[in-house]
């Protein structure tokens, strides 16, 4: 959940339960208001048919429900791509960074490369590789800084 | 749904899978007991309360298009990337789930007429 999905579900919240109380006011009102006319008028039966509902009532509950969709759809995270060589495609390109939540953290569920334990058994290591990696990557200025 | 072949030639990822459709799952449950809290307070009888929590739904499954799926095919060099890329049909992301969100409009929706009709 993203600092913006948050703040416009909020935002839709506070109007949704805004309309809520006005919508029960109204009917609160409307009840006392027909029961005074019809003990004056002294009809026996009342069925308060409330389908009086104010206007900008209406159009204020439409709005914060659909503040409260857009809001909770921004905050769901990502999909994954279903088919396996994208899937496994955007692993080998990204790696974690390919796979986080909102907050920036990697998303708990995530397993990265399925065959790593294939790839780290000591007698397939291929030495004269990873002294190519590490060696460029001390020449980029990794490693212990100098001072 | 995809042949023994065809998924033979193109595999799917099981792991995708289960992710987009809880992703899906949980989005529909909330979405629909804030649509019954909705169709309380708007006082919806019978027929228009079900067609206001179906149309409601197809709504959010658009927003779900629009920001979720539509962005990533945008962003695909090769311009190939459909709705297939992350849901096995089209149906899947439209009625996914309205079923089961449907228990929970109802409670809601119940609730809140009970509640602002005094």
């Amino acid at each position: 959940m993203t600092w913006i999905s948050k703040s416009v579900t909020g935002l839709g919240l506070v109007l949704l339960a805004h309309a809520c109380y006005s919508a029960h006011e109204h009917s609160a009102l409307h009840s006392i208001s027909t029961a005074s006319i019809s003990s004056v008028a002294s009809h026996g039966s009342s069925t308060p048919a409330v389908a009086s509902l104010p206007l900008d009532i209406v159009i204020e509950t439409v709005v914060a429900i659909f503040a409260v969709c857009v809001g909770l759809v921004l905050g769901t995270p990502d999909l994954r791509p279903i088919e396996w060589r994208v899937w496994a495609g955007k692993i080998e390109r990204e790696g974690e960074r390919g796979f986080l939540t909102g907050d920036g953290e990697v998303e708990k569920d995530y397993i990265g490369n399925p065959f790593k334990v294939l790839e780290i058994r000591p007698g397939f290591v291929d030495i004269r590789k990873q002294r190519k990696e590490f060696a460029a990557w001390v020449r980029e200025g990794g490693g212990t800084p100098k001072k | 749904m995809l042949t023994e072949r065809e998924l033979q030639i193109s595999p799917i990822a099981q792991d995708s899978v289960i992710h987009n459709t809880k992703v899906l799952t949980t989005l529909r449950g909330l979405t629909a007991s804030l649509f019954g809290v909705g169709a309380g307070i708007l006082g919806l009888e019978s027929y228009p309360g079900f067609i206001f929590y179906l149309v409601f739904s197809l709504l959010t499954s658009a927003l779900v298009y629009a920001f979720r799926v539509r962005p990533t095919i945008s962003q695909d060099i090769s311009g190939q990337a459909s709705l297939k890329r992350y849901f096995r049909g089209s149906m899947e992301l439209w009625t996914g789930g309205l079923f089961d969100g449907l228990s929970g409009f109802v409670l809601t929706w119940t609730l809140f007429y009970g509640l602002v009709r005094a």
